[in-house]
């Protein structure tokens, strides 16, 4: 949202791309570390709340290994904060496709997350050939894709393909969707 | 003996008609996933895991070993061909193939590769074959407290060495304990961490964190930072006769057989597997290199592939041996594999060589048909799997994704799990994003609830004196060990940034950058 602050340290020497996208990241890093630490904090807590069943034979109750979890995931995460905070940001995984200058697209992720989420509703109410139509075709036009038609018209052949091998071969119980059920092969 | 005839007999089933083709089916789906970029060997089995839900144990495990040498094969064409780096076990592979083949040499990086992997792949499952029954005779002794040793060590040597930091792998590590936390406590039968949801009472999948962490979040991983454009392979010239010359096979055997005996052993203890050992690999064959070879390095010597991809497969081989003998997963693939084991309710350890041991040979005596089949395969296919290189990356990515969804839904056919999947997804996303490594995780995953049931059959027995926990020369030793593992790993890791600072390379891992002078 607002443009970070001029980073002091950006020397001129090392100049380029990768130092500006570095000098931004620290706010996000140091958010995901504290979820982190909130999450290790919350097992700690819930352990508290697992009931003991009284006289139980073990001598190591179910809350002891929440507790070491929750003790773990907070000193680990608090250890990475100091780190951030002290400039040893961490280095982003790297991968053939990845651009290594390219700032975060944002908006691509959250379209992903967008098509990905249609799932949840599309699967049982559209049925499994459907769901896929969307998220192949969703996907790939958030990915870029040059024709939106393409992307859609493999997505469905993806659809029917998984539904016809692991759903009539194979045996899985994939919903076929109103639409295709009254045909005999998708009915299983 | 006794394990010659009982691998005999593995390879009279594994040679069935019907199981040759499971297996050749594994070996050719393997590779192609393998080779398509972003997907390296823990992704490739999770993707392919719902194929195996209707499929008879045997079939499975064949269809998996499959998949497991395949993926690594495919691994490196990928990057021999690409102009970028893939996935960490291959990267090493990455700095010299990818040299060579811009020399006009890629066939010879190939086939080195390739060959190299068939020696490591067949030398490393002769030395599982004997080593294995050994071991599990030995584990079947181990105590609770011996076991619960066995997967401190593991946890600690996963979460330390993998990835940049330190304490960021071990958030990786707690982040899985945790997510293996939830459902339904074995022993006194208490739901935790499961807000009251039904869906969670059985616990969160390893295929879940699994697919969710490889597929998931490496897609939108790199959909946040997707490189544009065509994408580049570099053609391979040449046909079967100019592929290795006399010279490069005199040059090739001997770091064949060096990384085949430097990743075997390290692939066998939980020391982060496969990265280590072709690093090492590496490492030898630069110092051992002479005149013109040493010249060479860094910018495409033969000796700098062949090694590190014998070590390479030799350690994937090597990490079957405590997979098989104790059911401990050293790395996110075997722990992927371990859940589909469990998924027929069978559970790898010291008694699977008893209890199940056609399947347990038959699955060895399939690894060793994989490697011939792979072998042939590869070498002529190049071209299929160049194209397979090329394919669009929205499409590549797209499928991706509809393929973890399948997997996600066909577990229990309830869209919860699709949520919980996009949820571990995301996490995965921002831990790529910030540089945490991911493969903790999936370990944590599966041996949290290992690690605690051992603990506390432990303290049962022991009344709850801890110091029960150490009372046995094995435990003792595997802490010991841990100790040096530890220290070792850290310096393995500091000469490994550096020769990785020192590659002079624009494209490959940004270096570390100068400190700032003010």
């Amino acid at each position: 949202m607002t443009e970070s602050a001029p980073a002091p340290l950006d020397a001129a020497a090392s100049g380029g791309a990768p130092s500006a996208s570095r000098a931004r990241r620290p706010l996000g890093e140091l958010a995901f570390a504290v979820v982190c630490a909130a999450l290790g904090a919350y097992a700690i807590i819930g352990a508290g709340f697992i009931r003991v069943p009284p006289g139980s034979a073990s001598v190591l109750g179910p809350r002891v290994f929440p507790y070491a979890v929750g003790v773990l995931l907070v000193a680990a995460s608090v250890a990475v904060i100091v780190q951030v905070l002290r400039g040893h940001s961490g280095t982003p995984d790297d991968g053939e496709d990845v651009d290594p200058d390219a700032p975060t697209d944002w908006l691509t992720v959250a379209k992903l997350i967008a098509c990905f989420v249609s799932q949840l509703f599309l699967i049982e109410w559209a049925g499994w050939p459907f769901a896929v139509t969307v998220l192949f075709g969703g996907a790939a036009w958030a990915l870029g894709a040059k024709r939106w038609w393409t992307a859609l018209a493999i997505g469905f052949g993806l659809g029917l393909v998984t539904q016809l091998v692991f759903g009539a071969w194979l045996g899985l119980s994939l919903p076929a969707g109103p639409l295709l059920d009254w045909i005999p092969i998708f009915h299983g | 003996m006794d394990s010659l005839t009982a691998l005999l007999e593995g390879f009279a089933t594994a040679l069935q008609p019907q199981y040759l083709l499971y297996a050749l089916f594994g070996v050719f789906v393997g590779t192609a996933v393998g080779v398509l970029p972003g997907i390296g060997p823990a992704m490739t089995v999770a993707l392919l895991l719902p194929l195996t839900y209707s499929l008879d144990p045997t079939g499975a495990l064949i269809v998996f070993a499959g998949i497991y040498y395949g993926g690594m094969y495919g691994g490196s064409t990928t990057s021999i061909l690409l102009n970028t780096p893939g996935e960490s076990a291959s990267i090493v592979t990455a700095l010299e193939g990818n040299r060579m083949a811009k020399a006009g040499r890629g066939a010879a990086a190939l086939a080195t590769a390739a060959i190299g992997s068939f020696v490591a792949g067949t030398a490393a499952t002769i030395a599982l074959t004997f080593l294995a029954p050994g071991i599990a005779k030995l584990a079947v002794q181990l105590g609770p407290a011996d076991y619960f040793a066995l997967i401190v060590v593991a946890f600690l040597t996963v979460g330390a060495l993998l990835g940049s930091s330190v304490s960021r792998g071990l958030v990786s590590l707690g982040l899985g304990l945790l997510l293996g936390l939830v459902g339904t406590e074995v022993l006194s039968g208490q739901q935790r961490y499961t807000f009251g949801i039904p869906s969670l009472a059985d616990g969160i999948d390893v295929v879940i964190i699994a697919v969710g962490l490889f597929a998931v979040g490496e897609t939108l991983y790199v959909a946040s930072r997707l490189r544009h454009g065509p994408v580049r392979v570099i053609p391979v010239t040449g046909g079967w006769r100019t592929w290795m010359t006399r010279g490069d096979w005199a040059r090739s055997w001997r770091p064949w057989l060096r990384g085949t005996a430097i990743g075997f052993p390290i692939g066998t203890i939980p020391a982060g597997g496969a990265d280590v050992a072709t690093f090492l690999s590496y490492a030898t064959e630069r110092r051992l290199a002479r005149g013109g070879a040493k010249a060479e390095f860094g910018r495409g010597a033969i000796e700098g592939v062949a090694g590190p991809e014998a070590a390479n497969n030799a350690a994937a081989a090597g990490v079957l041996v405590p997979l098989l003998t104790l059911g401990l997963p050293t790395t996110a693939t075997a722990a992927i594999i371990i859940s589909a084991f469990q998924s027929y309710g069978i559970r790898p350890g010291p008694m699977l060589f008893e209890n199940q041991s056609g399947l347990v040979w038959a699955l060895i005596a399939s690894l060793y048909i994989g490697n011939v089949m792979l072998l042939v395969l590869n070498l002529p296919l190049v071209g299929m799997w160049v194209k397979v290189l090329r394919i669009p990356r929205p499409y590549l990515y797209a499928g991706i994704l509809a393929f973890a969804g399948l997997g996600a839904y066909a577990l229990h056919f309830n869209v919860f799990d699709t949520l919980t999947l996009l949820l571990v997804g995301l996490i995965g996303f921002l831990m790529r994003r910030y540089g945490y490594p991911v493969a903790p995780m999936v370990v944590g995953g599966i041996l949290g609830p290992m690690a605690e049931e051992q603990l506390r059959k432990s303290m049962a027995i022991s009344q709850g004196d801890l110091a029960y926990l150490v009372h046995s020369p094995f435990a003792i030793i595997a802490y010991s060990t841990l100790a040096v593992i530890i220290v070792l790993g850290m310096w393995l890791k500091r000469r490994k940034a550096r020769l990785e600072a020192s590659a002079p390379s624009p494209d490959v891992v940004p270096e570390r950058e100068a400190q700032p002078a003010e």
